[in-house]
């Protein structure tokens, strides 16, 4: 073994890891204690119930913290069937080289700036969505909708959702491919029972991973989800409230609000508040896809 | 990918929308998309011919101006709506200081099938019923059947302050609604236009030349029916009228000098005229104290307000 040196890469590599995770931190720790007046201003309710108007002083954001969910939960619903379709195709149909084709293809779609997806939606997607409500006898009131924005952002995480999947079947060894074939198994037999269990793991932290890419996107969201606040609807009122305007956490930040509060630190802290919610969550929900990954994956393989 | 790395893009998520984006131009002018056509124009005009270098935005309308100045991240703010004192209040070391340039109306917009459909002006208490969601079909104010939806211009917005000041008196005494909501002109002009059975408070020069875009007309307590034409808003007879400002902090210096003087020259004053505004010589009342070119900004002072 050779004398130690000073290990100037490892080095390197050790401050700048170090700055990410600081930088990760201190986002955290920033929106924590910038948000404190507003938890202390409204308790639980801050999340639990719904009454926002800045200018009585109520920040309750459930309806916020619903229409944020509830769009990302319609991208992925819609997302992930035809994600999974692609897949299968790219990794177990294809030829090695129309393979490698379709990924840059897709992997280009997943570059497109998510403003330009906004602007398609304005122009396109929330005049079609209005139609079809009218077609289908639906009393609503305009296209500006949930459903609306969740659609969008479907074609959006439909790109990242399915290069992921396709990198979870591709890490599935041949080796099983050639045995469950040796066996004398069609191609959907080994598609479906051989490879989809091996690859389940992946796909789930592929799912998660896209699910919080969905909850945070915010300018596409923005212009077709109509900005309405406080549209919380009770349980029966649910499908409803998808085709009605609503009103995200990242709308609600990207809006006007943000430069209204300016000076007037309640305000501010509710905001700071909204933006630790969407944080922790996602954050929360890479962390549990990088677990299964790792977890499932090293059972599986083993 | 990695957790790092998914984990900034998050975070530049969040932030996308709040940072004004930090330039390195030596006049930065931002604030109302109402004023926005001028103000780029003349910045177009002297950077061809005096290679001024000039960025002009539209982040957060009138408020996000007013803020800008505030926070000294610009050096110009584009208003619709005169300062309050609550920004004072908000930035008490700040010397706010109000150039006017022009006057434009604010008109209760409709899309065409609305116009159309028959309705053609409103009184202010069938507006507020709007507002207020009393009354929720064209029908009940004398158009077709059909649903009202009424886009609410967001708050901060020097639009939706004139029409709120209009109704209510004081735009904080506005009652609570939770209508979507629209942003910038080019935003509510393309939603109006799009939606079937819209409404919008939009600047009225915005409405013209479009013929899927109707200005209604108000009618007036008297009876008279008054739409927002360019005679109307001069003589006054058009109540939702407002002027439109840059904002300096203190009395502009150097390279904001320049370039609100050359607003408020004839020539820059055209482009005022150009965009569907009305020029400060076209007022019939406050036009004489600001019609020659302007050695000092027509700036109101206003006694400085201290603590909230």
């Amino acid at each position: 073994m050779r004398a130690r040196q000073f290990d100037w890469i490892r080095m390197v590599a050790i401050v700048f890891s170090v700055l990410t995770v600081a930088t990760v931190c201190g986002i955290f720790l920033f929106l924590l204690a910038g948000s404190v007046e507003a938890w202390r201003h409204e308790g639980f309710s801050f999340l639990a119930k719904n009454h926002w108007a800045y200018r009585k002083q109520f920040f309750e954001a459930a309806a916020m913290i619903y229409g944020t969910a509830a769009v990302a939960l319609i991208a992925i619903v819609l997302a992930v069937p035809i994600g999974l379709s692609t897949a299968i195709f790219s990794s177990e149909i294809c030829g090695e080289r129309s393979r490698l084709v379709l990924k840059f293809l897709v992997e280009l779609l997943a570059g497109v700036p998510s403003v330009v997806y906004g602007l398609l939606g304005v122009l396109f997607l929330r005049n079609w969505m209005q139609t079809l409500y009218e077609k289908g006898n639906l009393e609503v009131y305009s296209g500006d909708t949930l459903l609306t924005a969740g659609v969008l952002l479907a074609i959006m995480v439909l790109p990242t959702l399915s290069t992921l999947f396709d990198d979870a079947f591709r890490s599935v060894g041949s080796k099983y491919r050639d045995a469950a074939r040796g066996l004398g198994l069609t191609r959907a037999e080994t598609t479906f029972q051989v490879i989809l269990p091996q690859a389940l793991p992946g796909l789930v932290g592929a799912l998660l991973l896209s699910f919080g890419r969905a909850l945070g996107e915010t300018i596409a969201v923005f212009l077709v989800v109509g900005r309405a606040d406080n549209r919380f609807p009770k349980l029966g009122g649910v499908l409803h409230s998808l085709v009605d305007a609503g009103q995200t956490i990242t709308s609600k930040l990207g809006g006007a609000e943000t430069n209204i509060a300016v000076g007037d630190k309640l305000h501010t802290s509710a905001l700071l508040g909204l933006a630790l919610v969407l944080f922790v969550v996602v954050v929360g929900l890479t962390l549990i896809a990088d677990v299964v990954r790792s977890r499932l994956s090293s059972e599986t393989v083993a | 990918m990695n957790l790092s790395k998914v984990t900034s893009q998050i975070a530049i998520g969040i932030m996308a929308f709040g940072a004004v984006s930090v330039s390195a131009a030596s006049l930065r002018i931002n604030g109302s998309t109402t004023v926005n056509p001028v103000a780029a124009e003349a910045a177009e005009i002297l950077r061809a011919e005096k290679k001024a270098d000039i960025t002009v935005d539209t982040q957060g309308g009138s408020s996000g101006g007013i803020a800008g100045v505030g926070d000294s991240s610009i050096d110009i703010g584009m208003s619709s709506k005169p300062i309050a004192q609550d920004d004072r209040a908000k930035y008490p070391k700040v010397n706010f200081v109000e150039t006017k340039i022009g006057h434009d109306a604010v008109a209760m917009v409709v899309s065409a099938d609305v116009y159309n459909g028959g309705v053609h002006f409103l009184t202010k208490s069938q507006i507020k019923d709007i507002y207020e969601g009393r009354i929720t079909n064209w029908k009940q104010v004398g158009g077709r059947n059909e649903r009202i939806v009424f886009l609410n211009k967001e708050p901060g917005r020097g639009t939706w302050e004139v029409f709120a000041k209009y109704l209510y008196g004081d735009p904080k005494t506005a009652p609570e609604v939770n209508h979507p909501e629209v942003g910038g002109n080019e935003e509510t002009r393309s939603k109006v236009i799009s939606t079937r059975g819209s409404m919008s408070q939009l600047s009225s020069a915005w409405a013209e030349n479009n013929p899927k875009i109707k200005a209604l007309g108000l009618k007036l307590d008297s009876g008279q029916v008054v739409t927002p034409t360019a005679a109307n808003i001069a003589n006054g007879s058009y109540p939702m009228s407002r002027p439109l400002f840059f904002i300096t902090n203190g009395s502009p210096t150097g390279e904001a000098r320049n370039f609100i003087d050359f607003v408020l020259t004839p020539r820059g004053q055209e482009l005022v005229k150009k965009h569907g505004y009305l020029r400060l010589s076209d007022l019939s009342r406050p036009a004489k104290e600001a019609a020659q070119p302007i050695a000092k900004p027509a700036a109101k002072v206003v006694p400085r307000k201290t603590g909230r």
